[in-house]
């Protein structure tokens, strides 16, 4: 192998991609599809005061209907609020952000068997949305029962969930003999202020910044594994079916010629990855965010230090070599990118795992599901991504999966060197697998 | 005369199936070299383990006298049967890129492959895409990719074929020059007219065996002598008796002679070592009517075909 030979392959590889337009595209679209993403549901649901059209019918007796329906429609309404109580309320109210409620009450009248079937007929004609049903029955065993066409909107009925309780609770406080005022008192919620322990000193801040910003860069590591790893199949299947790999065989090494192809693809990618972090560095120092846009109140920008940047970019590194000798062997083994898509989900299975794993490895970052993981090779580079962004791994831990990660690597691209010298060339039907071990074994 | 090129026993299985059994074949230098055979012959499997694109089970190959090494593939020019380039890049980009990986610097290479793209009238077309080319323009930068290293030797597998009338003549003028340069040229093709006008030597390749090899002035003087052309209206029967005829080592029926009669057939006749042409015509003049019989000197087509017969 002659590295002078992969310098001129990759040269290639990273001119002729960065002077396509797609690079620049993709390069503009993906922090636009990602903030789209992440501040998107956050903006609809501040802007859009959804309706829920509920009708109570209160067979208690008691007068709950009514407190209910205040409570839905005037949350605000409790009696004797604090200023301090609020604010919180508002807060509350901002993170359940779209559900609104337009109440009526319906008294159960005579038949209540009769009632309940108008009640369906007026949600089957989308006069209402839902029901519920208050019953002296219901406030002794705490169920009562909501009557809806779709159940999905979880939502929805958390909030209702709470209020009810919320009310309940209230009407048996005075029940007990308390007055209204210190029922208020004594209800009052207790929020939690978070604050983030690190090794620069502990910072306030919101569980939701942190959040975001693991999923983001978790996902963003995903993004670029994928996309450039599906581009490596893609730069090996052009190369094959134009049969221009013939002439360069004849001049280089193919392993010069996959040296120099996966190094010129991960420049490009190395390219783009530091031109978004650049930019986002940029556009969230403290002068330029406030003017681009106002932060809800009580948002504060999660601190990124430096060490999860040089994580970022070392864990796109493993996982862009991990990824990229798997998908150049997909590719040299096909002779169309049709024929290599059935087995590029082989790629997606072993990346996809720790996205569905995110919320318990969020959740708890050190737990021995997210340790686990983490020191499986082909889910290190987003396990540890999350757990980095999250609360940074013991060294040892680190150490461990990367080490790991760089064996699996070596592993990798032996095997795909093997398949690779062979592959290229080979025109014609589409190989089985015991084929394709065969140019391992032989080659 | 050394011999740039030379193949010692080489071999090359692929599975169950010998694609080349033990195939000797020397290429002097200086001379333009055909490689012929139909199709499946191993042509192109020759071809690549000279290129060292695929490794033989067995045997040598020598370049320029001695086994190769690792530098020795850049001083070839090497044209595979499938041709392709990269797509999107320019033309210049391209052959930049091709003189790089046969290890010329950029700027030595811009003004050889400027010079080739005006000799071949692609001058206005250096900054375009490949895919905006026509098909007989990626030809003409396909060959322009081959030789712009100078290389010593050129390897063109099957270099005619899917070729426009244009750059045929193309193709041909640049081997003389590159003959009259000194260099040595090996080309395979199944096309026997190619072969006759332009090849000093040939090898003749049947079923991964060489069958014949050598000058072919010398070839067709050994086999001249016992060719002839007979002409006469005959019916597929005729035809029939004559193959079966003592003396006769292959009878090669020609297109027929006048559209108005498909009767009136050509045939060309190897005759069998010593075997005597008056002998023959007596027989011949028994059941047919002959309108012509003369010596003719064999053409490369009869050649092969009789040296497949006699291999088999």
């Amino acid at each position: 192998m002659r590295p002078e030979h992969a310098f001129i392959v990759a040269k290639r590889e990273y001119l002729a991609r960065l002077k396509s337009k797609g690079f620049w595209i993709a390069t503009a679209l993906l922090p636009a599809f990602m903030g789209a993403m992440i501040l998107g549901p956050a903006l609809a649901a501040s802007r859009t005061k959804a309706q829920q059209r509920l009708a109570i019918v209160d067979e208690t007796g008691a007068g709950l209907g009514r407190q209910l329906a205040a409570a839905l429609t005037e949350p605000g309404a409790e009696i004797g609020e604090q200023r301090e109580q609020r604010e919180r309320r508002e807060r509350r109210e901002r993170d359940e952000g779209s559900v609104r409620f337009d109440v009526q009450l319906v008294p159960p009248g005579p038949d209540p068997a009769a009632r309940r079937a108008e009640l369906d007929r007026r949600v089957r004609a989308k006069e209402i949305g839902a029901w519920v049903w208050l019953t002296t029955g219901g406030l002794r065993d705490n169920r009562f029962e909501y009557h809806a066409e779709s159940l999905s909107n979880v939502v929805t009925q958390e909030v209702l969930r709470t209020r009810i309780s919320r009310v309940v609770s209230q009407w048996r406080l005075h029940a007990a003999g308390l007055d209204a005022a210190k029922i208020a008192e004594l209800t009052r919620p207790v929020a939690l202020s978070t604050i983030r322990i690190s090794a620069t000193g502990s910072r306030a801040e919101q569980g939701i910044g942190g959040f975001m910003l693991a999923f983001g860069l978790c996902f963003t590591l995903y993004m670029v594994i994928v996309i450039y790893g599906q581009q490596v199949m893609q730069g090996v299947i052009e190369e094959k079916s134009s049969r221009i790999v013939e002439v360069i065989a004849a001049a280089i090494r193919p392993t010069e010629l996959m040296a120099g192809k996966l190094a010129g693809i991960c420049l490009v990618a190395l390219t783009q990855l530091a031109i978004w972090v650049a930019t986002a560095l940029v556009l969230t120092t403290p002068a330029i965010l406030g003017v681009l846009l106002t932060l809800p109140a009580g948002l504060t920008l999660p601190e990124v230090p430096g060490a999860v940047i040089v994580h970022l970019f070392v864990l796109f590194l493993l996982g862009f070599f991990l990824y990229s000798t798997l998908y150049a062997m997909i590719g040299a083994s096909f002779n169309s990118v049709q024929e290599a898509q059935q087995f590029a989900a082989v790629a997606v299975v072993f990346i996809v795992p720790p996205l569905l794993f995110m919320m318990p490895i969020l959740n708890d970052p050190d737990s021995p599901l997210a340790v686990g993981m983490s020191l499986f090779p082909f889910f290190t580079p987003l396990v540890m991504m999350l757990r980095i962004a999250s609360k940074m791994p013991s060294a040892w831990q680190i150490a461990a999966a990367y080490s790991l990660c760089l064996l699996a690597i070596a592993g990798m691209v032996w095997l795909c060197a093997r398949v690779y010298r062979v592959g290229i060339l080979m025109y014609g039907k589409k190989p089985t697998l015991r084929e394709i071990w065969h140019w391992v074994r032989y080659s | 005369m050394t011999a740039s090129l030379e193949l010692r026993d080489v071999e090359k299985r692929y599975g169950d199936f010998v694609a080349v059994a033990g195939l000797s074949l020397a290429v002097p230098a200086g001379v333009i070299f055909g490689l012929l055979g139909p199709n499946g012959a191993g042509k192109t499997t020759t071809l690549r383990m000279i290129m060292d694109i695929l490794a033989p089970d067995s045997g040598e190959i020598l370049l320029f006298g001695r086994p190769r090494l690792a530098g020795d593939l850049r001083r070839i020019g090497y044209l595979p049967e499938e041709r392709g380039l990269y797509r999107k890049m320019t033309v210049i980009d391209q052959l930049l890129f091709l003189a790089e990986i046969h290890g010329l610097k950029r700027r030595q290479a811009l003004p050889v492959v400027e010079d080739w793209l005006a000799r071949v009238d692609l001058a206005d077309w250096g900054r375009k895409k490949i895919e905006e080319l026509s098909k007989g323009m990626q030809q003409k930068v396909q060959l322009i990719g081959t030789v712009l290293h100078q290389p010593e030797i050129l390897i063109l597998d099957e270099p005619f074929s899917g070729l426009d009338p244009i750059n045929q003549g193309l193709f041909k003028e640049l081997l003389l020059e590159y003959r009259r340069q000194g260099r040595t040229i090996l080309f395979s093709t199944h096309g026997m007219e190619q072969a006759e006008k332009l090849c000093d030597h040939i090898g003749l390749i049947s079923h991964g065996r060489l069958v014949l090899a050598g000058e072919l002035r010398e070839i067709k003087r050994q086999a001249g002598g016992n060719s002839y052309r007979l002409e006469a209206p005959a019916t597929a029967g005729d035809l029939e008796r004559v193959k079966a005829l003592p003396g006769v080592e292959v009878a090669i029926p020609q297109e027929p002679l006048d559209p108005v009669d498909p009767r009136l057939a050509s045939v060309r006749l190897l005759l069998a070592p010593g075997a005597s042409s008056s002998e023959l015509l007596r027989r011949l003049v028994q059941f047919l009517e002959v309108r012509e019989f003369r010596s003719e000197e064999p053409d490369l087509e009869d050649i092969f075909i009789k040296a497949v017969r006699d291999a088999a």
